[in-house]
């Protein structure tokens, strides 16, 4: 065919033939390059990163939910070596800001860029948010003056980066400090709970951490994993009881001048900790103080984790199993002559005095070891031993708390059982409990009988559902009868001796303790464990407090340096739980 | 026997036959234009299919990247809530408040101070709710569904399936 016999429409054909035929070049072409190789390269390098979704690590509340412990928001600054400029004004800019050392920052930041070795180092961590601010408002500042850094004589933060990430924090910074525990975050790849809630329930709070590898190419379908939050505790503790109790501590220890002190307030019905304080306590966001204020012979939380003898307030269990097995009766007398004689040794009362003849409630009244010793020969070693297992002496409260100790309880038959540990063991000599345990015990006498297992979580979040804990019922070891027998005897003997227990408006029962401490294996009368437990009001009792002082020097005796402290709390406790006092309540459910 | 003649004259109509199609060919310009026009066709076709895949891919690269984005404003938003509430417990802190309280002039109240009243209905304050009880949250479905990840036989298929067992094919 001839040019010239080609038409318009020819041409036509032809130019867009051509055209298309470029284009279909073209795209080999770039399909095809040394860049497209290239870019090809490039993405299955950087076409995924692997990423570390790590759980937010769960909340802790009180029972009214008010935050325990939280997280916040903090960032870690560094700088991608490949982009840094200027060295000495990121030094200049990260140490005036956040107080980090410069020559340190200098000398991080002057690191030269090896590609696949030196490419990012961190600064500094753990940085605030309105530090952060600060740097950023300065880079953008010396970006606006100094363009891409092109200027060498002008600061540039370029290279300077920051990540946020969640820091670890407790609001009420010291509060319920022996009960939270701590959580080290400054460890961020290893870091668990330590001590109390954080560590028992290290597992449940933390959640998961994974590593994924998230593509970035934009055309992958893929779900990007995310992990669920770690589950929210929600506590059995009242913040506000909490606090009152750790004033009311805080004071008894510096008044009475004690080595230590505890205080716990558990509901006796279900077995709920309501507050539990004790001595010495730390501010949980500077948790790096641990050695300090921990020194030796410091138990992280001594109402579970320090056995102790307890002295006379273990004679309400003694009593309790004698009423029970019908051995006394309250009106049971029974002549005081100053001593008796158990397992060949002789035990004398605490004021080496006789008392001459006593009912039981006078026997409890003075505290009267040569009675309660009396009444443990009547109940017999294996029916006496037998109680005290029923009330859970010797084993584990098993509280939901990290760091439980227990003492073992000599038996009949035991090694280290000698027939005088009736005796002694009757006013709580020669036997160790934690507060715990011993709050465990009496909360039976406080409840018609029924032991409470004593616990701290009431309700966990998990995956947006609450799910509540059921109270658990830890045993009977006695009868509604003797119970409400024992809180009757309980309450006429401190109202019969004019205890400084005692409150205004409320009947309440109790019993005081004093305790010598064994010093190089004798007992010493001028170091002692003072100790109350109490509970109210006696006709529902909706508290019941255990308040131990160790080694008080203002007075050795229970009744003197303890039972005001339990009478403290009370009236704390009546107005923070809304218990109206006897007359008033029962005014109103008579109507 | 035929002769020549009637021969003759019975292949005329067949003459004429062969003769007609040349009287109605195209003028050869217009056969061109019908090449060009079906070449525009074809290409134009192709055009649409390559801009139909361009236009999809586009917006698949598009909601791929804001897919994920949203995913980093999600961890952000996460970060901040933690933070704010954080700040909250710690401006309401136990210690805060009372100090805010006795700057307002409030004092504890004493046990015997305490003025009781009745109050029909009200049982005292209930613990914390923070969460829904299980048996209350819907289960959660998959993040992205099923008709992003179907091919159209995949979707063709379901959908044939799902006929046929609303036709009664499929009886338990």
């Amino acid at each position: 065919m001839k040019l010239k016999s080609l038409t318009n429409a020819h041409w036509l054909a032809i130019a867009f033939t051509a055209f298309c035929a470029l284009v279909f070049a073209q795209m080999i072409r770039i399909q095809t390059s040394g860049h497209a190789q290239n870019l090809e390269s490039w993405a299955e390098k950087y076409g995924y990163e692997v990423r570390t979704i790590q759980s937010e690590r769960g909340y802790i509340y009180d029972r009214w939910g008010h935050l325990l412990a939280g997280n916040k928001e903090v960032y870690e600054v560094g700088v991608e070596l490949r982009y840094v400029i200027n060295p000495t004004a990121i030094a200049t800019a990260v140490a005036s800001v956040t107080g980090a050392d410069f020559t340190k920052v200098l000398g991080m930041a002057s690191t030269p860029y090896v590609e696949g070795q030196s490419v990012y180092i961190t600064l500094k961590d753990f940085v605030d948010s309105s530090q952060i601010d600060q740097l950023s408002k300065l880079k953008q500042q010396y970006e606006e003056s100094n363009r891409f850094g092109e200027n060498p004589d002008l600061p540039t933060l370029r290279g300077l980066v920051w990540t946020p990430h969640l820091q670890r924090v407790y609001p009420e910074n010291s509060l319920a400090a022996n009960v939270i525990g701590f959580f080290p975050y400054l460890d961020r790849e290893n870091a668990r709970g330590f001590f109390g809630v954080e560590e028992e329930y290290n597992d449940l709070l933390a959640g998961t951490k994974q590593k994924v590898i998230v593509s970035l190419d934009p055309y992958v379908e893929q779900n990007i994993p995310t992990a669920p939050p770690g589950a929210s505790l929600v506590l059995t503790i009242d913040r506000e009881i909490q606090s009152s109790i750790e004033e009311i501590l805080d004071n008894a220890v510096k008044v009475n001048e004690a080595a230590s002190g505890t205080i716990i307030v558990e509901d006796p019905k279900t077995g709920e900790i309501l507050g539990m304080a004790s001595t010495p306590r730390m501010n949980l966001n500077e948790y790096w103080t641990y050695a300090n204020v921990y020194t030796s012979g410091n138990t992280y939380n001594k109402a579970i984790g320090q056995v102790y003898e307890p002295g006379s307030v273990f004679k309400v269990l003694t009593m309790a199993s004698a009423l029970d097995l019908g051995k006394v009766k309250p009106e049971t007398t029974f002549n005081d002559t100053g001593s008796i004689y158990v397992g060949g040794i002789n035990i004398y009362n605490w004021d080496r005095g006789a008392w001459g003849e006593q009912t039981m409630v006078g026997c409890l009244q003075h505290s009267l070891n040569v009675c309660l010793s009396w009444v443990a020969t009547q109940v017999g070693p294996t029916d006496f031993y037998t109680y005290l297992q029923k009330f859970n002496i010797g084993h584990r409260s098993n509280i939901d708390l990290s760091g439980e100790e227990v003492y073992p309880l000599s038996i009949p038959g035991d090694p280290t059982w000698y027939e005088v540990n009736l005796g002694t063991n009757s006013f709580g000599q020669g036997v160790a409990v934690t507060p715990i345990q011993m709050i465990e015990a009496a909360s039976a006498i406080a409840n018609d009988g029924k032991m409470m297992a004593p616990h701290i979580l009431k309700s966990y979040i998990q995956n947006g559902q609450q799910y509540e804990t059921n109270p658990t019922v830890a045993g009977m070891p006695i009868s509604k009868e003797t119970a409400n027998t024992l809180t009757q005897m309980l309450a006429t003997s401190l109202e019969g001796e004019s205890s400084d227990a005692l409150v205004d408006g409320y009947r309440v029962a109790g019993k005081t303790g004093t305790a010598e401490i064994a010093v190089n294996g004798q007992y010493s009368s001028n170091a002692t464990n003072a100790s109350f437990v109490g509970w109210g009001p006696v006709d529902n009792p909706q508290f019941i407090v255990y308040v131990w002082l160790e080694k008080p020097k203002s007075s050795i005796w229970g009744s003197v340096v303890a039972a005001p402290v339990f009478s403290d709390v009370v009236k704390q406790l009546v107005v923070l739980m809304n218990i109206p006092p006897d007359a008033i309540r029962q005014s109103m459910a008579a109507h | 026997m035929t002769t020549y003649n009637e021969n003759r004259q019975r292949r005329k109509p067949a003459r004429m036959k062969l003769i007609s199609p040349h009287a109605f060919r195209q003028a050869p310009w217009r056969v061109q234009l019908q090449y060009v026009g079906l070449f525009l066709l074809a290409l134009i076709a192709v055009l649409v299919v390559a801009g139909v895949y361009l236009s999809i891919s586009g917006q698949a690269a598009a909601a791929g990247l804001a897919y994920y984005n949203d995913n980093e404003d999600i961890q952000d938003l996460e970060r901040q809530i933690a933070d704010r509430k954080a700040r909250l417990a710690l401006m309401t802190s136990a210690n805060v408040m009372e100090t805010r309280a006795k700057e307002l002039g409030f004092e504890r109240v004493d046990a015997s101070r305490a003025v009781y009243m009745v109050i029909p209905g009200f049982t005292g304050k209930s613990p914390a709710v923070l969460a829904p009880p299980p048996g209350l949250v819907a289960t959660q479905e998959p993040l992205i569904k099923s008709i992003y990840r179907q091919s159209l036989w995949d979707w063709l298929f379901a959908g044939i399936n799902r006929l046929s067992d609303s036709v009664g094919g499929n009886n338990p």
